[in-house]
């Protein structure tokens, strides 16, 4: 394994690393909770605090995966009558205005959890530090600013050489 | 309530503050600038120029706005859809419809819209029912007489009961932005839900009658649909779990999701129809679903919020009122607007930001909130298969290669006909309200 590898494969599939286990633990969290209620007549007060902040992470990661696949939502009503090039420029100042919202997301996120760690703000089940679960969306921001580099980095180089640039999966192909 | 209303009837001047902003995310929307960027920026935009809440309201909204266990249901939903499509279970849901509808003139079409039904109890998604019952069933369609084009329109058509029946995606999220169960939702939208997929049903009838696409003259066999239910008894338990969980109170949505998704996966190991390493790319894509509906959510909440402080709600009354105070053109004029709304944008942003917008206006006509996102969403359905924008459209469209224009031809009846559902929705409350009370 080289560096070149493991950044290769991190770029690949670094995205799914994290949401697999991820939602694995939400739906076996939440189907445990209830098996327990049923079963042992007792629920827990930290399982929902469990799913709740794991799908938090699922969701801003997912957002980062979205990026790489282009499968956000988007309203194209002028791109198909626009020519390659045209839609090439497009593509590339929308990734720009979404660094902009990115910048400024990962810059207040990054504040809530400075201020929670300033404060020693705890959650009401597990009793740890607010701060772990309020990372997530710096992390996903962050993550997001990767994509949208790699993304706009790609789109320039496709349209100097002339070539069609990345249209993306759709969620429900 | 609609006293209070009257009342506090001010004058309210909306400034550049707010003009600005909004020119902004029309522009940004045409570029086809991401949807849940485009909100972001709006509302950073007017929050800056405003100066009513401070601007890190949307650093916590980002946390606080999604940290809601109903909303974890949202992708289980999806995720329950699609282990019933990958271990061939809808497969067995359409055999039943088929094996209970099938033998009317307009056979198969009926069946189909039943499969649409019977998805939509499981899915809460209109664009993952498009899809799983679209492929199977569109070139079945054909086969039967059906100009393919039909079809697709119907399948869309149909497919609106992914959002317009419980489970449903659309009333988990409408009540996270008004604050009311999801399971109260639930209930209430039973009826409407099923007076849409019957009167798409009619029209379908309505349409082979005029047209005779199809002529099927089997009978009703007894035997053979005793078969069939026996054969698709698993298919069957999945909505059985989830909808019976839910009304009889033993589990909140997102537990029957979780409990469903489960009972889905254990049964696709025990009949063999699904292996260890499908299960990855299955989570993946509802997990995927979830970046993609998350971020709006977050970005509208806080545009929703300043709206209010900047008493935009009001203002809208107060101009819709002084051109019309009668209820009936009111309704009327509240199922244009999300008409258009619905086949311009996602379901999702446009609930988000038009619940808190159209709500006062619907408690001045003395609407209640219950009856009104029955209402909302209902008539955003419509919005789905309305040509050219209808999301459903597409989807059928990228599934079968059909161009979206030619389905749009076939896509009228469906649309009338919804059309005085909701119209009928809008008018007797009892029709929403009648189970919740």
């Amino acid at each position: 394994m080289t560096i070149q590898n493991v950044l290769h494969n991190i770029d690949e599939n670094g995205e799914r690393w994290l949401l697999l286990p991820l939602y694995a633990l939400i739906v076996m969290t939440i189907f445990m909770e209830v098996f327990r209620r049923f079963a042992l007549s007792y629920s827990s007060i930290w399982a929902e605090e469990i799913a709740r902040y794991a799908f938090i992470y699922v969701s801003w990661i997912g957002a980062s995966a979205a990026i790489k696949e282009r499968a956000h939502i988007r309203i194209d009503v002028i791109l198909p009558f626009v020519g390659e090039r045209t839609r090439a420029v497009i593509m590339i100042l929308g990734d720009l205005v979404t660094i902009v919202l990115a910048v400024l997301a990962f810059w207040w996120s990054l504040e809530t959890v400075l201020v929670s760690l300033k404060f020693g703000s705890v959650t009401h089940g597990l009793r740890i530090s607010l701060a772990w679960f309020l990372a997530a969306v710096p992390l996903g921001f962050a993550m997001m600013l990767c994509r949208l580099i790699q993304s706009i980095i790609r789109d320039v180089s496709d349209l100097r050489a002339g070539r069609p640039i990345y249209q993306g999966k759709k969620l429900f192909d | 309530m609609a006293q209070q209303y009257l009342m506090e009837q001010v004058e309210v001047i909306l400034g550049w503050g707010f003009f600005i902003p909004l020119i902004l995310m029309v522009v940004l929307i045409l570029l086809a600038v991401r949807i849940w960027v485009v909100i972001g920026i709006g509302s950073f935009a007017m929050l800056l120029l405003t100066d009513v809440l401070p601007p890190t309201l949307l650093g916590e909204a980002l946390f606080d706005g999604i940290d809601s266990f109903a909303l974890i249901a949202v992708p289980l939903f999806i995720l329950t859809g699609d282990i019933l499509v990958r271990t061939g279970l809808s497969g067995k849901l359409l055999d039943v419809a088929e094996a209970t509808m099938g033998a009317r003139r307009s056979g198969l079409g009926t069946s189909t819209v039943l499969g649409c039904g019977f998805f939509a109890c499981i899915s809460g998604s209109d664009a993952a029912d498009a899809a799983a019952i679209g492929r199977i069933t569109i070139d079945r369609l054909e086969a039967k007489g059906y100009p393919k084009p039909y079809a697709c329109a119907l399948v869309a058509a149909g497919a609106c009961t992914g959002i317009l029946i419980p489970p449903s995606i659309s009333y988990i999220i409408i009540g996270l932005v008004l604050g009311i169960s999801a399971s109260t939702l639930f209930l209430a939208a039973a009826i409407p839900g099923v007076l849409i997929l019957l009167s798409i049903m009619v029209a379908n009838a309505v349409v082979n009658r005029v047209q005779g696409y199809e002529n099927s003259r089997a009978g009703f066999n007894l035997q053979y649909w005793l078969k069939t239910v026996y054969e698709g008894r698993f298919a069957l338990l999945i909505p059985f779990i989830i909808l019976g969980g839910i009304y009889s109170g033993i589990f909140t949505p997102t537990e029957s999701a979780a409990v469903a998704a489960l009972s889905a996966i254990i049964i696709g190991f025990f009949q063999r129809t699904l292996k260890i390493k499908d299960i990855p790319k299955i989570l993946e894509t509802s997990a995927k679903v979830s970046g993609v509906i998350v971020p709006i959510i977050a970005m509208s909440l806080p545009l929703a919020q300043t709206l209010a402080s900047l008493q935009v709600p009001q203002a809208f009354v107060g101009f819709m009122t002084s051109m019309t105070s009668n209820p009936y053109l009111i309704i009327i004029i509240m199922i244009a607007i999300l008409m258009i709304a619905g086949c311009v944008m996602e379901t999702t942003p446009n609930i988000v930001i038009l619940a808190p917008l159209l709500l006062p206006l619907a408690q001045e006509i003395g609407m209640n909130e219950i009856h009104f996102c029955i209402f909302m969403v209902t008539a955003l359905g419509i919005g789905f298969i309305t040509p050219p924008l209808g999301l459903n459209l597409f989807v059928v469209s990228g599934v079968t290669q059909v161009p979206i224009i030619s389905i749009s031809r076939y896509v009228f009846p469906f649309v009338f006909t919804m059309l005085i559902i909701a119209l009928m929705i809008g008018y007797i409350p009892a029709i929403s309200l009648w189970l919740i009370e």
